[in-house]
């Protein structure tokens, strides 16, 4: 049934962003942090351009790992692609140990906190997940050490994929209340920092002159601040609490930044429910993200069930992968749950 | 008068050097004074604001206006511009620099590289000892450096001026 696909192809913008100049060649952040032979692996096999490539995986131990939407490859110590990952070149403690020193800059105490986290944002905003070994500070945890493996998820901006959608999430002047419901890895995150972009910068199409957005960005992933710097455009009246709890930010956000729309990625927990209450009351609008599957998924959810009981919002947008990432299934009215946007 | 000028000379010469070594023995005083200084402020980047290093080594080298600034600047200078270089490497290069214009003792020397090793490793905890170890140890380095200094300073101001008396006299 549905047929519209979001545009998720990056934009030539974002490359140009992320981008550091090396001996005249323009490189991305990401590929300076690995070691210098794997550096000229990839260059060789796959190019630094990497259309399609989503994540990129160095574990000890086993072979480089690049995934795309759709496949999974390799690269053997040759340098040639290959799908067969048992050939691809294998990756040392050295080649992990060296990529670490890079990425922290030779500082590993400046990355405390994101190592307790689990990730690192890099410039450019894309995210390198880390696993290790815990180590334990009275029960909880302080960091990691013996980091074992790495996860580039190469981030994707996109210029215009909300414009879709963005004419169904006004009445009048006033934004309403949006949830997007998506799978993980079905762009909702790339939709959701298009709409703040679209919110905070206005659209003349639509004669909406813009607002300003406070931005509560939990996981560095939506706005990707580098040294407090976005490193996506996320608009011109957009205010970021980075690394911030979603219920803490938005509070500080209403008191502090007088937002008009109040965004943040992955509710979910009892404390993000009361917090979004709070925000009702003051009047701001809200637009967030959840994963799930489709409508009647979240609704079995006890803690979004009652959100979506009080009717709380007031625009549903549902995306999947069923023609590929960023489908969009459905935008629907929060209160009769009928669909506003037709897709044929 | 061809025997004056060169007395003069010879005058001149010898007590240049001595006072050059007398400056040798003051400015490295001052070097491993302005050195702890420059700790106290790597310290606060790091404990503070949890500055990434190659920013860190900028910004101590921007604040210190003395000698020790070419060790932070330099290593700044490397881990910024050059690539596959650890900040071990970067560190001793800036010592290697720091040598080259202020004669520093093996001892000093030692000092500055057993910190450089640590520099950047670890947790910030530890990069905190790390750092007041250093410090305590330049302190106690300085402290030997100016009673060498008042020690011998003053005896190599005259004792170029001596030298070259001396020498003048046996040649006359």
């Amino acid at each position: 049934m549905a047929k519209i696909i979001l545009n998720l192809n990056r934009n030539q913008g974002q490359r140009e962003k992320e981008s550091l100049t090396k001996d005249g060649k323009i490189l991305p952040a990401w590929f300076l942090t690995l070691p210098v032979h794997l550096r000229s692996l990839v260059e060789k096999g796959i190019g630094i351009e990497m259309d399609g490539i989503e994540e990129i995986r160095l574990r000890i131990g086993r072979p480089l790992v690049f995934r795309s939407r759709e496949a999974e490859l390799t690269i053997d110590p040759a340098g040639w692609p290959t799908a067969e990952l048992s050939q691809g070149v294998v990756i040392t403690r050295a080649d992990l140990d060296r990529t670490l020193q890079n990425l922290s800059q030779g500082s590993l105490y400046a990355w405390e906190d994101e190592f307790k986290n689990g990730f690192l944002t890099l410039p450019g905003g894309h995210r390198v997940g880390l696993v290790g070994r815990g180590v334990l500070d009275k029960g909880s945890l302080k960091t990691l050490k013996d980091i074992s493996g790495l996860n580039f998820r190469i981030g994707h901006e996109v210029l215009g994929c909300a414009d879709e959608v963005m004419p169904y999430l006004f009445r009048g002047r006033q934004v309403l209340h949006t949830l997007i419901i998506s799978p993980p890895q079905c762009g909702k995150t790339t939709l959701l920092r298009d709409m703040v972009r679209q919110f905070s910068d206005g659209m003349r199409t639509l004669r909406f002159n813009g607002v300003n957005v406070g931005l509560v960005d939990e996981r560095s992933e939506i706005a990707g601040m580098y040294l407090g710097e976005p490193q996506f455009a996320i608009g011109l009246r957009t205010d970021v609490l980075d690394a911030c709890p979603k219920a803490l930010g938005m509070m500080m956000l209403i008191r502090s930044m007088s937002p008009a729309v109040i965004a943040t990625d992955e509710i979910g927990k009892m404390e993000d429910i009361e917090a979004l209450t709070q925000v009702l009351q003051a009047g701001v609008s809200v637009v967030t993200t959840v994963h799930g599957d489709c409508y009647e998924d979240i609704c079995k959810r006890p803690v979004l069930r009652d959100l979506l009981d009080w009717q709380f919002f007031e625009r549903i947008v549902v995306l999947s992968r069923r023609e590929g990432a960023g489908t969009l299934e459905a935008i629907l009215d929060g209160k009769t749950r009928e669909r506003v946007k037709k897709i044929c | 008068m061809l025997k004056l000028i060169g007395a003069a000379i010879i005058l001149s010469s010898c007590g240049a050097g001595g006072l050059k070594i007398a400056h040798v023995y003051q400015e490295r005083t001052r070097v491993l004074r302005f050195l702890q200084n420059g700790l106290n402020l790597l310290e606060t980047e790091i404990n503070y604001i949890s500055t990434p290093l190659p920013l860190a080594l900028r910004r101590v080298s921007e604040k210190l206006t003395q000698t020790p600034r070419i060790l932070f600047g330099k290593a700044a200078d490397i881990l910024q511009k050059e690539e596959g270089v650890t900040t071990k490497e970067a560190w001793e290069r800036g010592i290697a620099e720091l040598n080259h214009r202020v004669p520093l003792t093996r001892e000093e020397i030692g000092i500055l590289s057993v910190f450089g090793c640590g520099l950047g490793i670890s947790s910030k905890e530890d990069q905190l000892k790390n750092i007041s170890l250093a410090r305590e140890q330049l302190r106690m380095a300085e402290k030997a450096a100016d009673e060498a200094r008042e020690k011998n300073q003053r005896i190599w101001q005259y004792m170029g001026f001596g030298l070259g008396a001396a020498v003048v006299l046996i040649l006359l």
